[in-house]
């Protein structure tokens, strides 16, 4: 190869950098006045915007906003400030009638969009304002779909928000769906098919181990009372996974109607089943343990002495306790966590 | 004697070449990555994990050593980190100013008694200190031993699943600990490690910890800095997270899943490039368990930390990076082509070896014979000429592609003026910056055979203002 070459080769990359270079300075300077006349909209219509949810008869800028260049990006602003700090406002009439009205069908076409970051933003958007109309062209995609990828799971979510039970039993088509997803969309459907759902999701009917951990998981997440009794009987369960799931919810819920019930997993074989077991005699308060919290102070295992330790905390003498225990117990490591839990208290004394 | 140096010149051509090629490559592969994300809504992405139980809860680790400058406007950058459930733990490594003091003024420090859980060795702790104002901040004050043996006494002191690292010198956004523990969360655990984009702080406006404005530096030393960080960060690092053969995550910012790290017996103490070397151990240790676990490196969550501003300091920050990338490529040479370790021995612990290491070598011949062409007939000055033109396209051209792929992507800096400034820096490259690097890494290669790990000799000036 010549000096020749090398030299075309070297002059035209330069050349079609220089090109770019120009192209993106010029896209800069293009974005940069767009984003400002974006913010200038977004300001002048703030005021009339806050009127119309305040009072929906002051309709200034119903007729403000149809004047805007950039009436989607603008609006979308003002509907995401208003969600993101009003109480309630996802369920807010007036939230959905004005996505409904004007940007429900820039959505859709911008859920057929090859782009998948617009898809994306779009799937978030349509979850925050609520936006209902969508749903048929939303389950038609998600009955296309057949891979479990960042688009499908939030495909999922937004279903969900908008009260779909389908999405409960497209997700159990995934064997590998996480316990995770599973609990996000309990979360974003309305109370009744929440509570259905995870009914059905105990029964577990149709053996899917995922779906009932994730059931048990969000009932003591969300301290649903009305399943105790069943999340207790998974205390007997002989799978261990599910023993422990029932025990975190438990802990969560901070109630038990037999607290004997805990004796045989403070001694179990399993050290998470005692370290759960040490926290939930500390939420709870059950002082008939104390005793046993002491020998688990001396566990062989770090969790468990440091549960037993932040369990004893909870009591009402547990400084006494601690400070007892950090001096006499037999065991050194014992001791130590003790001391360490006492001196916890440092921050809240303050 | 000169028929020799023709071949080594058209060798020299070939590696260029070569090499420019797969940078090239990973141009194109990190390109298309990017561009697919660049238009998402960060924030409504994250904004679901903010309120999620899911979200496992992290340990900061902030390892310091003579930071009195800049120690607690990095912890209080840390406490405003929108993230559900944190820890941080500063560890002050025998500093030798006035670190601790600094820690304990600011936030009220008092000693307490600790059980720490001894997973992995370190040296002697002195004290262990709590916040009355905010308990969860704590503070190790230990004997000196080096960033690597900081680290692992704050891995034996954290009470959390995962931790993040990050330098005590440094910045981080908001909202950057939250995309980075996104992957870790989606991917239920899969992902074990991430790591984000380091940035340069220097000439930002930066008050109450916070980033506020971006610009750009006056000192040209410190824009090429900027170059060279998106040339590594963006082209290198994503690629090569793409592929799952990822060797480093910078030590500035990252998180590890502890147990893993524990696993894999933590931080060497005998290397100074601990960052490096800890995640190729993990590699191997994924490699000979056969997991399909992951390491990836996400462009978006950005930290903001302090480049040197002299070439002194420039100079042994780079002796010691390269030194370390030696001594880790020769402590898991066993991975080195080794089929066992899949892509990372066959692909990645190569392509270190001979574009990252070697590099600097060829590299350094290559300006050798251009000058020895031009002044003193050694080669043939077509041939000169050739080398020359390589030398700038895989220094200069890379670097301004570099440039123009961040504009094209995240353009985080806001003004056409910064894109054309760092353009324009970045075609000078070949002229006067990468020559000084290309001496400083072929020093390094010889320091790595003189022992001695010990901190940076990084002169703060505080990115605060």
């Amino acid at each position: 190869m010549s000096l020749h070459f090398f030299w075309i080769l070297s002059l035209s990359l330069l050349l079609g950098q220089l090109v770019l270079l120009l192209a993106l300075a010029w896209r800069k300077e293009k974005m940069s006045a767009k984003e400002q006349a974006i913010t200038q909209q977004y300001e002048a219509l703030i005021d009339s915007f806050s009127s119309y949810m305040l009072d929906p008869s002051d309709d200034r800028f119903l007729r403000e906003i149809q004047n805007s260049t950039h009436k989607i990006v603008v609006l979308e602003r003002l509907l995401n400030g208003y969600v993101a700090v009003t109480k309630g406002s996802v369920a807010s009439p007036l939230v959905t009638k004005l996505s409904e009205d004007l940007l429900a069908a820039h959505y859709a076409k911008q859920l057929a969009r090859k782009d998948w970051a617009s898809r994306m933003n779009t799937l978030y958007y349509i979850e925050d304002f609520h936006i209902t109309s969508l749903k048929p062209l939303l389950k038609e995609r998600i009955d296309k779909s057949s891979i479990l990828d960042q688009e499908t799971q939030q495909l999922l979510r937004t279903l969900a928000s908008l009260n779909e039970p389908a999405t409960i039993s497209v997700l159990a088509r995934y064997p590998d769906a996480p316990v995770r997803l599973y609990t996000d969309v309990f979360q974003r459907l309305e109370e009744q098919t929440r509570m259905e759902e995870l009914d059905a999701a105990l029964r577990n009917e149709i053996q899917n181990n995922a779906l009932k951990h994730a059931a048990v998981s969000y009932i003591g997440r969300a301290g649903l009372i009305a399943f105790l009794p069943r999340i207790e009987a998974e205390l007997k369960t002989g799978e261990a996974e599910m023993r422990i799931q029932a025990l975190k919810a438990i802990l969560h819920m901070q109630y038990l109607t037999d607290p004997g019930l805990l004796l045989s997993f403070l001694q179990s074989q399993s050290w998470t089943e005692r370290m759960y077991a040490s926290r939930i005699a500390g939420k709870l308060q059950l002082s008939r343990f104390k005793e046993v919290l002491s020998v688990l102070l001396g566990d062989p295992v770090w969790w468990v002495r440091y549960s037993a330790a932040e369990a004893l905390l909870q009591f009402s003498d547990g400084d006494i306790l601690l400070t007892h225990l950090s001096a006499d117990h037999p065991d050194r490591f014992a001791r130590d966590m003790a001391a360490q839990w006492k001196s916890s208290l440092l921050g809240s004394e303050t | 004697m000169q028929s020799f140096f023709e071949v080594l010149a058209y060798a020299i051509i070939a590696y260029m070449l070569f090499s420019s090629l797969s940078y090239l490559g990973f141009f194109l592969l990190a390109f298309g990555k990017v561009k697919r994300e660049a238009n998402l809504d960060r924030k409504e992405s994250t904004e679901d994990l903010l309120g999620n139980q899911n979200t496992f809860p992290v340990s900061i680790l902030v390892p310091a050593y003579n930071e009195e400058v800049g120690v607690t406007s990095t912890v209080r950058s840390l406490l405003s980190l929108e993230y559900p459930e944190k820890e941080i733990i500063v560890i002050d490594d025998g500093s030798k100013d006035k670190t601790s003091e600094r820690m304990i003024e600011e936030f009220q420090m008092k000693e307490i008694p600790f059980a720490v859980r001894l997973h992995i060795e370190s040296a002697e702790i002195k004290a262990i200190y709590q916040s009355s104002i905010f308990p969860y901040i704590r503070l190790i004050k230990k004997a000196n031993g080096g960033k690597a043996d900081a680290l692992n006494a704050g891995i034996n002191l954290s009470s959390y699943p995962y931790f993040c690292a990050i330098d005590g010198d440094s910045i981080l956004e908001n909202d950057g600990l939250l995309k980075t523990m996104k992957p870790i969360i989606e991917s239920d655990g899969q992902v074990i490690v991430t790591g984000g984009s380091v940035r340069i702080a220097n000439g930002c406006t930066i008050s109450r910890s916070k980033v506020e404005a971006i610009d750009l530096p006056k000192s040209p030393i410190v824009l090429m800095q900027i170059v060279e960080y998106f040339r590594a960060f963006l082209i290198g690092r994503l690629a090569l997270s793409h592929l799952n053969v990822l060797l480093i995550i910078s030590g500035a910012f990252g998180v590890f899943n502890k147990e893993r790290v524990i696993q894999a017996g933590g931080y060497n103490k005998d290397t100074v490039g601990e960052d490096m070397e800890l995640v190729v151990r993990l590699h191997r240790l994924l490699r000979e368990e056969k997991s399909k676990q992951r390491i990836e490196y996400i462009p978006d969550p950005v930290c903001w930390t302090e480049a040197p501003e002299t070439l002194d300091v420039l100079k042994s920050q780079r002796i010691r990076w390269q030194r370390g990338l030696l001594e880790t490529l020769w402590s898991h040479k066993k991975m080195m082509l080794n089929p066992k370790y899949g892509s990372v021995g066959l692909f990645s612990m190569p392509y270190f070896l001979f574009v990252e290491l070697l590099g600097a070598v060829f590299e350094f011949v290559g300006y050798f014979l251009i000058i020895g062409g031009f002044a003193f007939s050694l080669i043939d000055p077509f041939t000169a000429g050739i080398l020359f033109l390589v030398t700038i396209f895989y220094g200069s051209l890379i670097s301004a592609l570099a440039v123009l792929l961040e504009e094209l992507t995240l353009h985080k800096y806001p003004k056409a003026s910064h894109l054309m400034r760092l353009y324009f820096w970045a075609l000078t490259e070949t002229f006067w910056y990468r020559p000084l690097m290309v001496f400083w890494r072929v020093l390094g290669i010889f320091a790595a055979f003189r022992k001695g790990a010990h901190w940076g000799d990084m002169k703060r000036k505080g990115i605060s203002t």
